[in-house]
């Protein structure tokens, strides 16, 4: 299964921290994704996105039983930011790189060429989107397509609920729309990292997308 | 007046960076003041504050009561709110779960998205009393009209079980029958669920094969295949027909496919279910080989590291034809990339036998040297080690101390494997020891240690090479003076001092020893390594004196004299140590 999901920046500030299992202390949620950090960002250029971490010692951490074997982190980086899963040996580990592309996808089609910010100002999104993709630490669904149809359902309920409950105001308070939060900034879009046609030919010509 | 809202937080926070905890500090009163209130909205508005607060590292556990009232809203909206916040702060050992189940029952029966929202919160935080309670209803709920649904009961129940393992026999016969579920993307989660329960007791699993086959054959996505494939990998040990009827397919699936990460999972299946084993298996596994050593030699690192897994794997098996393509594997020991290197590593460790055990070691022990940063003079034993210093380049990617450890300890671990059957020639094997002292750079000190007195005690022959090297590792300063410097390994001196003391017989120059053994610049050392030099002091005295008294002459007495005065007043300078053990002796 996977254990833990990390979206960070490349200057180590968490956007998203998802566990699946559960953690012997409290102050372990920032740690963890800390520690994967320092490890992840120190990588250099072209290295394999597969990391194993019998120095880190997750297991106890993450109250597993060792019986079950070695703890990977699968990662990729796109633009500032890194996509860490951390999985066990129950898992594919192309398999897990295959299911970034995938998140990172279907994030890109709920937010319309994603970038950080996106992520910053709707973090209850993310949250929405990772939900249809992986629950309880099992893979849900694979296919980008169902994926981001399951995500429109949920974005218009919670906008048709929203409006019947406040039917004077516009579209901001709690829910904020999909806009981008009001921002000034240039950012970088993620949709560098190629549509998936291409990323899957260059996939079967062995190459990576980075 | 702020309008307190997520967006207004973040935008708040991020033009506070300066003071960013009095600011938190201020948003979370903020916050305990919202959720106190009759307002629904705000009390949501607040808890999702709160929840992303609690990335940041801020407790949210203060607030499960009122993540409950939001979670029983009958808005969608501020339903999901409550539902994301028990996620991320509940855990089963929250004990506001009590309060949980009737409204997780209504969530399970009410409109779809309302169950999708309470199944996935579910997979977060359900307890043995909560799973106890819901197992019947999930049960029914198998059949639920709408897919998604469906997948989601069968990944929700996964953690059910975990909590109540009573629930697996219960649902067993519905979730067989999800394996046939006109849905693909069911079936997708059906297999997974049955995979991960299958780590634990694969034999309860064996009754799936008949469907699972069936799926194998006629699937063509690959991420069922994987967890098929995997799910018969964790299975066929406990019977022996279905390995034979899964020959064929899983042969058909490592020809045909073009995802490495299927081939892994088809090779690893065949190990495991003994399929490469014998003659009739040798087709089969030099097919796999051959396979994997294609992406060995492929630019991708990704495809490598799995190649070099399943290698891993196939050795134990077939070493002949893992053998063949050594070159490549020890090439990687110098790729830049820790992983690949530590998966090389790996795969030398479990490659070597008695045949081209010194050729391994050889090869990782100059792989050490290019590792250390600076080339310093080696009095080393081996000769193939001197040239390797000489034409080492500078160019090599800098090793960490932790990597050199352990490429230090597996060269120790491959030699001593067995009781030692893979060295042949003791000798060489404590010269080997040597250089890791000189060549590692990290503290091999008391792994080194161990071994040179395992190898010396057992093994008599080498006794007299041993004791030369030994004197050899006294005679050298550097040692002595580094004794605060963990990469010196000045620990090994301890063996040293005390082989050189107990087989002093092999001594060929004992009052050489014996100055050694009793310079000044010893009490640098730490206290029970001085010790045993004390020890071992008395040993070589006693023995050499033994000796001289077999062929007694007037003009010795002199300098036995000179010597035990020498050695007396070495003793001196110990009386007053620190240490009891010192001035015991």
């Amino acid at each position: 299964m996977i254990h833990a999901v990390f979206i960070f920046n490349t200057s180590g500030t968490p956007r998203l921290t998802k566990f699946y299992s559960p953690l012997k202390s409290p102050d372990l949620t920032t740690t963890i994704p800390q520690k994967i950090f320092k490890l992840v960002s120190s990588r250099p250029q072209g290295a394999c996105n597969f990391l194993d971490v019998p120095d880190l010692d997750l297991t106890s951490e993450l109250n597993i039983n060792r019986s079950d074997n070695r703890l990977c982190i699968v990662y990729r980086n796109y633009a500032t930011l890194y996509f860490v899963f951390v999985v066990d040996g129950a898992e594919s580990e192309l398999g897990m790189l295959d299911l970034i592309q995938v998140f990172v996808e279907s994030l890109d089609r709920a937010f319309k060429n994603v970038c950080e910010l996106d992520l910053v100002f709707h973090f209850d999104e993310v949250h929405a989107i990772l939900a249809e993709i992986i629950q309880g630490g099992l893979v849900l669904e694979t296919n980008v397509g169902e994926i981001s149809r399951m995500v429109e359902e949920g974005y218009k309920a919670r906008k048709a609920s929203y409006a019947a409950a406040n039917p004077l105001s516009l579209s901001g308070g709690v829910m904020g729309g999909m806009s981008r939060g009001g921002n000034s900034n240039v950012s970088t879009p993620l949709s560098s990292f190629q549509s998936p046609i291409g990323w899957l030919t260059e996939r079967i010509a062995g190459l990576n997308a980075r | 007046m702020w309008e307190r809202t997520l967006q207004d937080l973040i935008r708040g926070l991020r033009a506070n960076k300066t003071d960013e905890r009095k600011f938190i500090q201020q948003a979370i009163e903020e916050i305990r003041r919202e959720v106190r209130g009759k307002d629904m909205e705000l009390k949501a508005g607040a808890i999702l504050k709160m929840t992303f607060l609690d990335m940041l590292g801020y407790d949210l556990t203060w607030a499960n009561f009122n993540i409950i009232e939001v979670m029983s809203s009958q808005k969608y909206h501020l339903k999901t709110i409550g539902y994301l916040a028990a996620s991320q702060s509940f855990s089963e050992h929250t004990d506001v779960l009590m309060l949980t189940t009737n409204l997780l029952k209504k969530d399970l029966s009410s409109t779809p998205a309302d169950v999708a929202l309470a199944l996935n919160g579910l997979s977060h935080f359900v307890t043995p009393d909560l799973a106890r309670d819901l197992t019947q209803e999930l049960n029914a709920m198998l059949n639920h009209s709408r897919a998604h649904i469906r997948k989601r009961v069968v990944l929700a129940l996964f953690k059910v079980i975990q909590q109540h393992p009573d629930a697996l026999p219960y649902c067993l016969p519905r979730l067989k029958e999800k394996l046939e579920d006109p849905d693909a993307s069911v079936v997708s989660s059906t297999v997974n669920l049955f995979c991960e329960l299958s780590r634990r007791n694969p034999q309860d699993f064996l009754i799936l094969a008949p469907p699972l086959f069936h799926i194998l054959t006629t699937s063509s996505n690959n991420w069922m295949l994987i967890k098929v494939i995997k799910l018969f990998g964790a299975i066929s040990p406990f019977e022996p027909r279905l390995v034979k009827k899964l020959q064929d397919p899983i042969t058909d699936l490592i020809q045909t496919t073009s995802a490495i990460s299927l081939l892994y999972e088809c090779v690893h299946t065949c190990i495991v279910g003994g399929m490469l084993e014998g003659t009739s298996g040798l087709p089969l596994a030099r097919l796999c080989v051959t396979k994997l050593s294609g992406f060995l030699e492929n630019d991708d690192q990704n495809l490598k590291f799995i190649a070099m897994m399943a290698m891993v794997k196939i050795v134990p098996i077939r070493p002949d034809l893992v053998a063949e393509h050594q070159a490549v594997i020890l090439n990687s020991l110098d790729d830049f990339d820790i992983s690949i290197r530590m998966r090389a590593l790996d795969l030398i460790s479990s490659m070597v036998t008695s045949h081209n055990a010194q050729f391994l070691v050889q090869q990782l022990l100059s792989h050490l040297v290019k590792a250390s940063e600076k080339s310093e003079t080696l009095p080393s034993a081996s000769e193939s080690l001197s040239r390797a210093v000489v034409a080492a380049p500078n160019t090599a990617p800098t090793f960490t101390t932790a990597y050199r450890l352990e490429v230090a300890t597996r060269v120790i671990d491959m030699c001593s494997r067995n009781m030692y059957e893979n060295v042949r020639d003791f000798d060489w094997y404590l010269s080997v020891l040597l250089d890791l002292i000189y060549v590692a750079n990290a503290d091999v000190a008391s792994i080194v240690r161990e071994q040179l007195m395992d190898v010396v005690i057992r093994v008599k022959a080498c006794r007299a090479y041993a004791v030369k090297l030994m004197t050899k590792l006294l005679d050298d300063d550097a040692l002595v003076l580094g004794a605060n410097d963990p990469t010196k390994c000045t620990g090994v001196l301890w063996a040293a001092a005390w082989i050189c003391g107990e087989y002093c017989d092999d001594l060929s120059d004992p009052r050489y020893a014996l100055m050694r053994l009793v310079i000044p610049s010893i009490a640098l050392l730490p206290a029970d390594i001085i010790s045993i030099y004390l020890q071992s002091a008395v040993k070589v005295l006693s023995r050499w004196l033994i000796g001289l008294s077999e062929e007694w002459s007037d003009e010795q007495l002199p300098q036995v004299k000179s010597i035990v005065a020498t050695v007396l007043e070495g003793f001196q300078r110990f009386v007053s140590h620190a240490d009891v053990e010192v001035q015991e002796r």
